[in-house]
């Protein structure tokens, strides 16, 4: 008990102290479009993201779990990438920046996830028959 | 509408939680230490060792790129959780109404009271640790959606995640010790299979752009460094500083000098020049390793006549800017791998690379190599 509160304070003088200095750096911190961004997410996750996650996982219900594994790991490939598949931060005095074909890589790297799970398919057909 | 599937369960919570707990305290501390490298405070930082901060800042951004799918998964799992409560909220919330209504007073209301912070505990928790992992990859690709300047805001919303985190770690330790124990059935360990192959390939091709050997697999991170100066990335170009380099360039040292000095490029270029093989490691978490050749910036220094424990600020041509300055404390200009560079890789200075000559120190964050280096001033 007394280290559950003990974790309360620590947690809370840190919540203290993000807050009061996202505060006192306002100038560089824009607490109003900060606050949009951090509720902003809670909102596109709990009544966006999640709801079509539900509705995704109802409608591939029969789907074989080795083919919905694949599908799962996929769209969180695409969505760990976005901003740089997307790569809207190029710059044209800066060719550095964001240098290969993103849209072509995101293609191999999926079809490597899709031969992987093709062979788990194949492999866990062999075995249930056997 | 209910949510029961197999996977919204303490048992799958318990294995996220902790990798993600793992995952946010490892970039909660390399991601202070960072701060502390770029605002000096009252602790001495050690130059050495001279790769520290390219491990630091890389396992901080590649902990970040692991964070977003298991965080998803996170979220997704306990998703219920988010319906059950409001649903509890609303029926205490309406059952208080009626009380208050018939003039009486609130049954458990000490309860409600005790729901509510709960459920807003959890506020700071999922919006911190979205906003940080949103904010995190996007600044990464060069992407900047949003009208705050990421580094304050990322900062200080690490402290908010964090202490979030901690009230939540200990509210959630014994359900959560008992789920770990083993035997979760095949449904379960095939998705959390499946959420470790995400995170094994997003790392797997984003690694790359700061760990040299598997560069080739950094297949979708923003930066791919390579051989020679012209694989070495840039982060802000000469064009885009407004670079000139004036036809009477000098280097300058002065402030709490006993004779100010200045050098023409021809004059650098003919004293001792010295090597080191140094990375530059930036804060977006690409790094790579060049070899720097130039004068000892102690040397610079020493010729002027310092003190031993003066500090000297590195100015740039550039006009304006966050970065058009850098700090060298006692322990960074008196190191012998501290240097103006003039060479890169055996070739002159590129002018995005900071021609006519750029600092190069190590452990040190990219943003503080500062580049067109026109004056060193002692204070």
């Amino acid at each position: 008990m007394t280290a559950r509160r003990v974790a309360y304070a620590v947690g809370c003088a840190l919540i203290l102290t993000g807050a009061v200095g996202l505060l006192s750096d306002a100038a560089d911190d824009h607490p109003i479009g900060w606050a949009l961004w951090f509720g902003g997410g809670i909102v596109a996750h709990d009544l966006v993201i999640a709801p079509l996650v539900v509705a995704a996982g109802w409608a591939l219900r029969r789907v074989p779990g080795a083919v919905r594994a694949g599908i799962l790991v996929s769209v969180l490939v695409v969505a760990g990438t976005l901003p740089v598949v997307l790569a809207l931060g190029r710059k044209p005095d800066n060719p550095s920046i964001l240098p290969l074909p993103y849209g072509r890589n995101l293609v191999l790297v999926l079809a490597a996830v899709w031969l992987a799970t093709g062979a788990l398919v194949l492999w866990r057909r062999r075995r249930d028959r056997s | 509408m209910r949510l029961t599937g197999p996977l919204h369960n303490a048992k799958v919570a318990a294995r996220l939680g902790t990798v993600l707990g793992v995952c946010f305290a490892t970039a909660f501390l390399t991601g202070l230490f960072s701060h502390v490298l770029q605002h000096p405070g009252p602790f001495p930082i050690p130059a050495r060792p001279a790769g520290l901060y390219r491990v630091t800042e890389g396992v901080h951004v590649l902990t970040g790129v692991a964070a977003a799918p298991l965080l998803l998964a996170k979220l997704w799992t306990v998703y219920p959780k988010f319906w059950a409560g409001l649903r509890e909220l609303r029926e205490r919330f309406t059952a208080g109404l009626t009380d208050l209504r018939a003039r009486r007073r609130p049954a458990g209301l000490r309860d409600t009271v005790a729901l509510s912070a709960g459920r807003l505990a959890v506020i700071p928790l999922t919006g911190g640790a979205i906003f940080q992992v949103v904010t995190g990859l996007t600044n990464i690709a060069y992407w900047y959606p949003w009208p705050f300047f990421f580094t304050t805001a990322h900062y200080w919303t690490a402290y908010i995640v964090t202490g979030a985190l901690v009230i939540h770690v200990a509210e959630q330790w014994r359900t959560a010790r008992p789920a770990l124990a083993p035997g979760i059935g095949p449904t379960r360990r095939g998705f959390l299979t499946a959420v470790g192959a995400a995170t094994g390939v997003l790392v797997a091709v984003t690694a790359g752009e700061t760990v040299t050997p598997v560069r080739n697999l950094a297949l979708l991170a923003p930066r791919r460094p390579g051989r020679g100066q012209a694989g070495v990335p840039v982060n802000r170009s000469a064009a885009a500083a407004g670079i000139e380099v004036p036809a009477a360039y000098r280097l300058r040292v002065h402030g709490a000098v006993r004779r100010e000095r200045a050098w023409t490029l021809e004059e650098l270029r003919a004293l001792p020049q010295h090597t080191a093989v140094l990375p530059i490691a930036c804060v977006e978490g690409w790094s790579v390793s060049a070899r720097w050749t130039g004068v000892r910036v102690r040397d610079l220094l020493r010729a002027a006549g310092v003190e031993a424990d003066a500090t000297v600020r590195v100015d740039s041509l550039e006009r304006g800017g966050r970065y058009r300055a850098s700090e060298l404390a006692p322990a960074y200009w008196t190191d012998p791998a501290t240097l103006l560079a003039l060479r890169c890789d055996g070739e002159v200075l590129r002018v995005d690379h900071g021609y006519p000559c750029r600092l190069i120190a190590p452990n040190r964050p990219g943003v503080l190599q500062t580049k067109w280096v026109s004056d060193l001033v002692v204070t």
